[in-house]
């Protein structure tokens, strides 16, 4: 019989000015299973745990349940508390109601105080039918594995192997650096963009532990974190790579223009990178119009590419400096130069005789033949006149856009794309180079165009992030896995066919068929058990009688009083 | 033995190679399954009684090893057959279907839209029924009639397990449905949910073969709300069970077996 | 004899609802109280016989909110939500249970607006439909 321990949260003043704390302390002394119910004013602080862990041995309390803000950022608190006080930490259940009661009915005490009551039924329910559960350990293979060779996946391959672990990178290029590779300098500050892919790759050919694979492609990726078998595919047949880290700095490629501006007609419009090669060839044409935001920053792709402003003002200013008779213009639709150092190229470039105009959406540049080269006619809305401009070159700046092969990438790893098709990392700000899918690690502009210097800083930290699970040697497994009845399995294979992850099979065991769960695998999301009729598959913590239970439990509280 | 009998074990051992065969016959004054092998006498066949021999079928797998059992199969059976087949339950190579075209009486009790097997050994196709009168005029009911309606017959249901029992489709040896997790009421009848949940649970494999409706006690329009449910499937998802190369709609990702519109919020 | 205030349960998913409606407190963004939250995994775990066990027990509403489709965290788990639930209405209308009681929606974790939206709108519409007839069916 469980001994369920009740802790109704203050909050401060969060809950308590809205809840009434202690009526809700009385009610959960009447519930099925409680043999204690208190109160405390922050549950979380030194003194509330405190208190909780003193109730805990005091009562010979088995089950806790806190009823205070939400699970999704105490709860690991509240576990610790529970295995310091002697408790099991998956014994312990956590009611919200401060996000989801006090905060959101701040005009209806009586029925937020009915509603917390319900909400604490539904938890003791729970928590009477939790059982006790040990994580699992699995070993972490000491290798990592970083799919692209530009320089985002080369700063988190140096750094990897800098920190001793054996790193396999996989280009699919006959060469390393990526984007970098093709351009001259790197704005604002006008770095020389092959000395500094130079830099890192010797770092890299220098170590033992840095093994490079060129002309080479990830063809399949099978396991878990910690334990990933990936296959590497290259000119002289496949190479199964065992790693316990993956990084992925897969990168971007350059948007292709559909025909805009005469692109693809007319020789004289060409792509940012077609000009960095013609630059890198120390060609230098006079008269120089940049159309910035062609393809970005409009309904369809309505991001920045973040670089592409400051790519544009140091080409001009480069094209405007080499000839005292260069004619260089940038149209714009704003120009997004942050920082000291680009907003002192804007500067410069200006003062050099690049001239800014201004165009709209509504009213865009038109290409057309001229006398000599073409001409550009652009609508400045600052002027509101049409403006005639004879150029050489027509430079367009096209948006960083995920590369073709994204999204088989994103299907052999099981990772997320966002609406774009760039990744999606496990948490804006508190994951920012991880993916929700453990042991997958994500840089540079795979996840969003950044500047040569983002992708470097990012592959540090994502090697950095790589690194603790090998350096650590171990992963904990968390205990909210699926986990199958043999007995009550009818092997219809359900399961394996709702399963996102592969991480449940149909076994043959003395002599019967039947599912079995690969733990390690397992991502404890419950779709197989959803998919499962007899209950023969379950989730660990969400089992259906623990929520069924917190159904009778609403039934009970809320329809079984007189009304 | 009676000629459909001996037509029978012709087809089965002489023909298919099969090493037993399952079907209904007299014997000894009593009509039921019966399951012989080559040169045994299986009695007069019988293809008058309606039966789930698929049901029995099943049953016998785990002692049949690699044998090969001929079944004389409905249309119905067959596709129950081939959803059992999908998920590994039946393996095709060892059964041989001899197929049975229903007579039109048999068709109208069942309310048959699907009545001719792929491979007819016996008996002479019928037309099959353009509907269920009871679904269409439930389906035309207001929400409190058809709930009237329903209630009235939920209220039967005495828990006989019949049509889970039956049923060749209900694959599970304990049913969910007998442990108090979802239909928590003392005694019976039991709440609502037993049927809603059977009917889920049914709904991407139910052959209409008629068997729960047969089997129950209490005389609830089973086959019925089987009808309607398949209806459903077929507007949303426009699947039929019955189909081996299909997969069930309710487990596969939206790029596999998309919602008629789209999945979006309902 | 006092106003029909229906009692709604909610089926949140850990990752993008339950954010969502924890994000919908944060901003104080207040809503009708009739609805109480079961946090799960993910949407795809919420099981057709919970829906059909609280309606069938008299819960006056049942909602299931998950992440959008191609934002599952669990990959395509959602998907399967997007089917089972349009089933389970449907059965619930054969049975002559309004399927308006059950609704399927999504909310992302940046969505508190939505969230808020959706339960104000849910409880309006299972105000408007009265208490669930099986309340008082005795079986």
């Amino acid at each position: 019989m469980a001994r369920v321990g009740v802790f109704i949260c203050h909050c401060g003043h969060n809950i308590a000015s809205t809840v009434n704390v202690e009526e809700v302390v009385e009610f959960a002394k009447g519930l099925p299973g409680v043999a204690y119910a208190g109160h405390n004013l922050y549950s979380c602080s030194e003194e509330g745990l405190g208190s909780i862990k003193r109730s805990i041995a005091e009562n010979r309390l088995d089950r806790v349940v806190v009823a205070a803000c939400t699970p999704r950022t105490h709860e690991p608190l509240f576990r610790r508390a529970c295995e310091q006080a002697g408790i099991n930490k998956y014994l312990f259940e956590f009611v919200n109601i401060r996000e989801h009661c006090s905060w959101i009915h701040t005009k209806e005490p009586r029925e937020a105080t009915e509603k917390a009551k319900k909400l604490v039924a539904m938890g003791v329910a729970k928590a009477a039918l939790l059982e006790p559960q040990t994580e699992g350990e699995s070993a972490v293979l000491p290798a990592a594995v970083v799919i692209g060779g530009g320089v985002s996946g080369l700063a988190a391959a140096a750094s990897l192997v800098d920190q001793g672990i054996e790193t396999h990178l996989v280009e699919a290029s006959d060469r390393l650096g990526g984007l970098l590779a093709e351009v001259t300098t790197i704005g604002p500050e006008g770095t020389d963009a092959r000395e500094t892919v130079r830099g890192i790759v010797t770092r890299l050919e220098a170590s033992p532990k840095a093994h490079i694979h060129l002309r080479s492609r990830v063809a399949e990726v099978k396991g878990f974190v910690g334990n990933f078998e990936v296959t590497v595919r290259g000119c002289d047949g496949d190479l199964k790579v065992p790693a316990g880290a993956i990084v992925v700095a897969t990168g971007t490629k350059e948007l292709v223009p559909t025909g805009e501006y005469g692109f693809g007609q007319r020789p004289e419009v060409v792509t940012q990178l077609e000009l960095e090669r013609r630059l890198a060839r120390g060609e230098r044409p006079r008269r120089v119009v940049f159309i910035n935001c062609v393809g970005s920053r409009q309904p369809g792709r309505e991001y920045c590419s973040r670089v592409c402003c400051n790519v544009t003002l140091k080409n001009a200013l480069a094209l405007a400096k080499a000839s005292p008779d260069s004619r260089i213009h940038v149209i714009h639709r704003d120009i997004m130069s942050s920082g000291t150092a680009a907003e002192r190229l804007y500067k410069e470039a200006s003062e050099s005789g690049v001239k800014f105009l201004r165009y709209g959406l509504e009213r865009v540049p038109e290409v057309v033949a001229g006398r000599d080269g073409v001409e550009v006619l652009v609508y400045d809305e600052t002027l509101e006149e049409t403006v005639h401009l004879g150029a050489d070159l027509v430079v367009l700046a096209v948006p960083m856009v995920p590369p073709g092969d994204s999204e088989a990438t994103a299907k052999l790893l099981k990772v997320p794309r966002d609406k774009f098709g760039f990744f999606l990392e496990a948490h804006v700000k508190l994951r920012p180079v991880e993916f929700a899918t453990d042991g997958v690690f994500i840089c540079g502009s795979a996840r969003w165009p950044v500047s040569a210097r983002e992708c470097i800083w990012q592959g540090m930290a994502a090697a950095a992030k790589a690194s603790i699970p090998i350096k650590e040697g171990k992963v904990v497994i968390q205990a909210i896995t699926a986990e199958v009845d043999p007995d009550k399995c009818a092997a219809c294979g359900n399961c394996v066919l709702a399963c996102p992850y592969e991480a449940i099979e149909v076994v043959e065991r003395d002599g019967r068929r039947a599912a079995k769960v690969n733990e390690a695998q397992c991502k404890g999301c419950g779709t197989c058990v959803a998919a499962c009729h007899n209950d023969a598959v379950s989730q660990k913590g969400f089992t259906s009688g623990q929520l069924s239970a917190m159904v009778d439990a609403l039934v009970k509280a809320a329809l079984e009083v007189p009304r | 033995m009676n000629d459909l009998a001996r037509r029978l074990v012709t087809i089965a051992f002489e023909e298919r190679g099969a090493d037993h065969l399952l079907l209904m016959a007299e014997r000894h004054g009593n009509v039921g399954p019966v399951m012989v092998e080559k040169g045994q006498d299986p009695g007069d066949a019988r293809v008058d009684v309606p039966y789930q021999l698929v049901n029995i079928l099943s049953n016998l797998i785990p002692f049949m090893g690699k044998a090969k059992v001929a079944i004389v199969c409905r249309r119905c059976d067959e596709r129950a057959l081939a959803e059992l087949a999908k998920r590994g339950i039946v393996d095709d190579a060892s059964i041989v279907k001899i197929g049975l075209a229903c007579t039109k009486e048999q068709v109208e009790r069942c309310r048959c839209s699907d009545c001719v097997p792929s491979r007819v050994d016996i008996g002479e196709p019928a037309e099959p029924c353009p509907d269920d009168t009871l679904a269409s005029e439930l389906s035309s009911m207001g929400t409190e009639e058809r709930s009237a309606f329903w209630m009235r017959q939920f209220r039967k249901c005495n828990k006989c397990f019949g049509c889970t029992l039956n049923c060749p489709v209900c694959f599970c040896d304990d049913c969910v449905l007998e442990e108090r997790t979802y239909t928590p009421e003392q005694g019976i009848p039991p709440g609502p949910a037993f049927h809603l949940i059977r009917s889920f649970h049914l709904a991407d494999k139910c052959v209409e073969c008629g068997e729960c409706e047969r089997s129950c006690p209490a005389d609830i329009p089973l086959l019925t709300l089987r009808k309607m449910v398949n209806r459903d499937m077929r507007d949303l998802f426009g699947y039929t069970a019955g189909d081996r190369e299909r997969r069930s709609p309710l487990l596969t990702t939206l790029d596999d077996q998309p919602l008629e519109d789209d999945g979006h919020a309902c | 004899m006092t106003e029909f205030s229906p009692t709604i349960l909610a089926f949140c998913c850990n990752w993008c609802s339950y954010a969502g409606a924890d994000l919908a407190g944060v901003n104080r963004l207040q809503m009708p109280p009739n609805v109480h939250v079961i946090r799960v995994m993910c949407s795809a775990s919420v099981k057709p016989e919970y829906v059909f066990k609280a309606i069938s027990q008299g819960i006056d509403g049942v909602l299931v909110l998950g992440c959008h489709i191609g934002d599952c965290h669990y990959l395509t788990g959602n998907h399967r939500t997007a089917k089972r639930i349009p089933v389970a209405k449907k059965i619930l209308r054969d049975a002559g249970i309004d399927d308006r009681r059950v609704r399927l929606d999504w909310v992302s974790a940046a969505e508190g607006e939505k969230f808020q939206q959706v339960i104000t709108e849910f409880v309006g519409e299972v105000k408007a439909l009265g208490p669930n007839p099986l309340r008082e069916v005795r079986m």
